[in-house]
């Protein structure tokens, strides 16, 4: 079967370690190749094999701004332990172009296992750390010579994967027969030749079933949800009686869009895709005028060009959910990359003051919740809520319990029917109460005629510059943030409960702390964390936080330290805050994290 | 009945066109039997942008050049209500035009007048973007004869406000339109500033009155398209009812009825539940 001019090269010969008996409970994989070629799919199935055996996930992907082509990396990490992040090293290298080893080659170490497509070339063995046992195979070509098509090749492959993980075989062709069966019986057929032909290459190279380097652990299956972060967030809205989303296409928020078009319909909603981010805003606010809870998504550059609508929602007291699925700035930036660069945006942009919330979801899981609780928070309290996410809680997906639903429920605030209107003597558009919140009539109720203006208005919503009165608007809505502080989401903590260190951080930047804390806790540095779900305003238990610690990291990924502004202006001491930030497009890791606290911490003559 | 707010009076100069507008608009929701809870007037910024405080149903006061997708929202969440929004021309050709080509492409079944003064009146008398003999030289545009050339465009109509019997009947005509449901009413009325660009006596000889043609037929876009330029080239411009056809409206391309629209949801999570669990089976590993 062997044609001599494919043959693989490269072997290891002690790549097979059939002796190790301990098993890999927490693995991290990239598969990586040229944008379209399907390499991801090969990460599609190595979830469905981590899911079947219990592990939890988390997975992202590393791609160009174009749409095929270029170099595109999945990332996989499974482990028995809940994580949000992917670690500091790679296990297995999956490639099937160049790039791969100058992406993948600094996250490996000793003992990892590289997986290369030898089609377009033999891998440069000068990027190839020591210790990394590296198995070159031209699965292209022969993907080409076996069975007509390159694609195959993937197939081929993940043979290669499951031998090395010590996977049995008929679990392997189970997996691809599951994930195959949708396709024309002949394509599915081809990719399990495709494998076992995979496998026919393993005993060639004398990894044989049973005997591969990386034993994969098993657990218990329990059914997770594995979702993004958009995801989640797309479907809190929903459940929350989200019915009306306008947006414009605009990387990495689109995926909110894409979701809720084919099922606002099917909830007797609507979605409508804009000509540009001045018309999304102005239409989601039309709609949430007229009586439908609305929300629009976009990332920075589309939100500074909704900002004047995001002031006239302040002014008019009109609900709405605004979505930034934060990116690397400025300007159109890194559109693909992640950062946390929008914040003071969120927090103070827009001209003149006007109430607002801040809600910063701290994990995939989390975006639902929040997404429910600002939907729910826009109308009882009349005024923009905006959820801040972030590039990888965006659009990285991990495994999660499926969400609880029996205990939710709508709150529709202050809103009058036709029967309530029809016994009051008045209807006050804009009565100024205790709360800050008015009473609203949907337009088209009987009795309901009101004025909504983002001019000053007095309280029938007739326009004045009468000083008295405009003093009085300016605090009725700056009251309703003020008096609401008791519904908006707390943070949630973990690290060591009471330890005189603390650590601040908000979307993906929560999963690598809370590994790093993890570690740092086994090398004698207790930190406890705090994750803050609502930014604006800055809720008390923030500045309590960050006065009961010695010192509080505050770790973001953007230039300048924007949370740590946001929370030193406060009135906290600027030397309890410590400012770790980092904006190269790049998430953070745990053990980098681990490495900058340690450091810092020596800075201050603790032994650690 | 509780007391709504008391309409104010117009912050208009005497002799402003814009109170021809809101007699008309008045005059023809009372022949229409349309109630005040059942209308909302949305408007931009300017003297214009005012008029949804003098009507007396729901009114909304739009961000600058904003009108027309703040109305289609309101349309698409509450298509029982009759959307009216009013804007001028610098409100609506010169920030706005972006969104007047958008709307007319996604034809959504509301009312939008344009007061046309060729000027910006409450910003003290810039031109506009139907200004002419300009000082910086600019050329002129005119969005009604552009909208004849967008193929979703369904109701197309100019009307002056030296002629208000006529305008009553175009406003009864868009309205009459838009509570069919057949889509986007667009009429342009000029409507003279006499602070800043006095030209009543002009319009007289300018505006040829297309409904006294009895051989014109506004439901041939192509012959509306020759007969604007040809009118256009001899200096002159068409009223009345300049084209009236059908095309699919913004309502029944993203499936919102009267009966079952976002506004009137039932929201409770258990009335859905069943289905909110379907949707998460779907990502279930």
């Amino acid at each position: 079967m062997t044609d001599s001019a494919l043959a693989p090269s490269n072997i290891v010969d002690d790549l097979v370690d059939a002796e190790r008996q301990e098993t890999v409970s927490d693995i991290n994989v990239m598969v990586a190749g040229r944008g379209g070629d399907g390499s991801l799919t090969i990460v599609t199935l190595l979830s469905r094999l981590l899911g079947q055996r219990g592990f939890h996930m988390c997975s992202s992907r590393d791609v160009a701004s174009r749409i095929k082509g270029g170099h595109a990396a999945a990332m996989l990490r499974g482990s028995l332990q809940p994580r949000w992040c992917m670690n500091d090293h790679l296990d297995i290298a999956v490639g099937f172009d160049e790039d791969t080893l100058k992406h993948a080659g600094p996250l490996l170490k000793d003992g990892s296992v590289v997986i290369y497509d030898s089609s377009l070339g033999e891998p440069d063995a000068a990027k190839v750390p020591e210790g990394v046992q590296l198995i070159a195979i031209p699965f292209g070509r022969m993907a080409v010579r076996d069975l007509r098509r390159e694609l195959f090749k993937n197939s081929f492959s993940f043979g290669l994967l499951t031998r090395c993980l010590r996977v049995d075989d008929s679990e392997a062709i189970a997996i691809l027969s599951a994930h195959v069966q949708r396709f024309p019986a002949d394509i599915a057929r081809a990719n399990v030749e495709a494998l076992e032909k995979g496998f026919g290459f393993a005993d060639e190279l004398g990894l044989h079933e049973g005997t591969g380097p990386l034993p994969l652990a098993k657990s218990d299956h329990q059914k997770r949800l594995l979702m993004s972060g958009n995801q989640a967030a797309a479907f809190g809205f929903l459940a929350a009686g989200g019915r009306f989303f306008a947006g414009y296409p605009i990387t990495p928020a689109t995926d909110i869009m894409d979701w809720l078009r084919p099922r606002l319909p099917e909830f007797g909603g609507a979605l409508v895709q804009a000509e540009d981010e001045l018309a999304a805003i102005n239409l989601a606010t039309g709609a949430s005028l007229g009586g439908a809870r609305a929300m629009t998504a976009t990332s920075g550059p589309g939100l500074s060009l909704m900002l004047e609508g995001v002031g006239n929602l302040g002014a008019t007291e009109i609900p709405l959910v605004i979505v930034d699925v934060q990116r690397s700035g400025p300007s159109t930036g890194m559109p693909t990359k992640p950062e946390q660069s929008d914040m003071e945006m969120m927090v103070f942009g827009g001209h003149g003051e006007f109430p607002r919330i801040v809600l910063t979801p701290c994990d995939q899981e989390d975006c639902f919740e929040i997404s429910f609780r600002a939907t729910n928070l826009s109308q009882h309290l009349q005024c923009p809520v905006f959820l801040a996410l972030d590039q990888g809680i965006g659009q990285d997906s991990v495994t999660m319990d499926p969400f609880e639903l029996e205990q939710l429920e709508i709150d529709t605030g202050k809103r009058l029917t036709a029967e309530e209107l029809a016994g009051m003597a008045e209807y006050v558009s804009y009565q100024i109460s205790d709360d800050g919140v008015s009473p609203w009539a949907v337009p088209g109720t009987r009795g309901g005629m009101n004025l909504v203006t983002g001019n000053e208005h007095d309280e029938w919503g007739l326009v004045t510059t009468e000083p008295g009165m405009r003093k009085q608007m300016m605090d009725k809505r700056a009251r309703k943030i003020e008096m609401a502080r008791d519904l908006l989401p707390k943070a949630r903590r973990g690290g060591v409960e009471g330890a005189r260190i603390g650590i601040i951080s908000v979307g993906m930047v929560c999963g690598a702390v809370r590994e790093a804390v993890e570690r740092l806790q086994a090398r004698g540095v207790d930190v406890e964390i705090l994750e803050p779900r609502t930014i604006g305003p800055v809720l008390d238990e923030t500045i309590e936080f960050v006065n009961a610690h010695d010192r509080t990291y505050v770790v973001e990924l953007n230039h300048e330290g924007q949370l740590a502004r946001i929370i030193t202006g406060e009135g906290v001491p600027s030397a309890k805050i410590l400012s770790v930030r980092q904006c190269d497009g790049t998430p953070f890791r745990p053990g980098g994290l681990v490495t900058e606290i340690e450091q810092r911490e020596n800075a201050h003559g603790r032994d650690v | 009945m509780a007391v709504t707010f008391k309409p104010g009076s117009p912050i208009w100069c005497s002799g402003c066109g814009h109170f021809g507008v809101e007699s008309a608009l008045k005059q023809s929701l009372n022949n229409l039997s349309i109630e005040p809870h059942e209308a909302m007037v949305l408007a931009g910024i300017g003297c214009s942008g005012t008029i949804q405080n003098y009507i007396g149903c729901y009114g909304y006061h739009a961000l600058h050049g904003r009108v027309l997708p703040t109305a289609t929202g309101v349309a698409a969440a509450n298509p029982a209500l009759t959307v009216i929004a009013a804007g001028g021309d610098g409100d609506g050709y010169a920030i706005g035009c972006g969104h007047l080509i958008h709307t007319i492409r996604r034809n959504p079944s509301l009312l939008y007048i344009v007061m046309n003064n060729g000027t910006y009146g409450l910003t003290k008398g810039q031109p506009s973007p139907t200004a002419v003999d300009r000082a910086d030289q600019e050329h002129a545009v005119d969005a009604i004869q552009l909208a004849l050339t967008i193929p979703g465009s369904t109701f197309l109509a100019r009307g002056y406000v030296g002629q208000i019997r006529q305008l009553v009947s175009l406003v009864d005509a868009a309205l009459t339109h838009v509570r069919n449901k057949c889509g986007f009413a667009f009429l342009e009325v000029i409507s003279p500033c006499v602070t800043y660009n006095d030209n009543y006596p002009s319009w007289r000889e300018l505006l040829v009155n297309l409904d006294s043609d009895d051989s014109y037929d506004c439901g041939d876009r192509t012959a509306a398209i020759a007969n604007y330029a040809r009118l256009t080239a001899e200096g002159r411009l068409p009223s009345g009812l300049i084209y009236q056809g059908s095309a699919t409206t913004f309502e029944d391309a993203i499936g919102v009825t009267v009966k079952n629209s976002p506004a009137c949801q039932d929201l409770s999570v258990s009335r859905h539940i069943d289905r909110y669990r379907k949707q998460m089976d779907m990502y279930a590993i």
